[in-house]
């Protein structure tokens, strides 16, 4: 019962980082692609785990972990530069 | 059953806020109120989940996977605000994206 659940849930979740996608291409500036591209990062991780209940393999899941943390270093390391005004406008 | 069953519903209830995150960063119109859209699409549409996980896990046996679920559930709620909040001060400070009513350098009405 549960892997035909999971096809859905793979279905919902897939779209929201299609469309979090299409905002980090056409983002006017480029806080707005690095907040979608954190977003569709956290979207992958939860996808892997999902895929790691899917197929009974604990491997898969050691990769989400370090796409959060990939995705908060991001964040971080991107607004240092912006504030200090290396790159970025 | 029943751990299966509280993971499958905090999965779809996260589906919903992921979906809801997704269509705000198109329907809002700046970059502000974008990081609001966010941040309910990252904390209602993936903390809620990976519990959701972490419970269907526990009823299959994953232990590791239980373990790795708990850990990223607790990094994505501290850390998701933490980077949000550096980006909008980023994007104030830098001038990259001009606010249109600035309370605390005294323009406007407010």
């Amino acid at each position: 019962m549960i892997d035909k659940v999971i096809y859905v849930l793979f279905a919902i979740y897939g779209l929201s980082g299609v469309l979090y996608f299409i905002r980090l291409i056409k983002g006017p500036s480029i806080v707005d692609s690095i907040l979608a591209a954190d977003c569709v990062s956290l979207d992958v991780a939860l996808i892997a785990l999902l895929l790691s209940i899917y197929y009974k393999n604990s491997f898969l899941a050691v990769g989400a972990l370090f796409l959060v943390l990939w995705a908060f270093i991001l964040d971080v390391f991107a607004a240092k530069y912006l504030t200090k005004g290396e790159v970025g406008t | 059953m029943i751990l299966t069953l509280m993971g499958l519903i905090l999965l779809f209830m996260g589906a919903v806020c992921d979906l809801l995150g997704a269509m705000g960063m198109h329907r809002f119109n700046t970059f502000y109120l974008r990081l609001h859209a966010a941040t309910v699409g990252t904390v209602g549409g993936k903390f809620y989940p990976i519990l959701g996980v972490a419970f269907i896990a526990a009823e299959k046996g994953l232990w590791p996977v239980v373990g790795i679920s708990v850990l990223t559930a607790l990094l994505v709620l501290i850390t998701t605000p933490v980077g949000s909040h550096a980006l909008a001060y980023a994007a104030s400070k830098a001038r990259i994206v001009e606010m249109e009513l600035d309370e605390f350098r005294g323009e406007g009405d407010a």
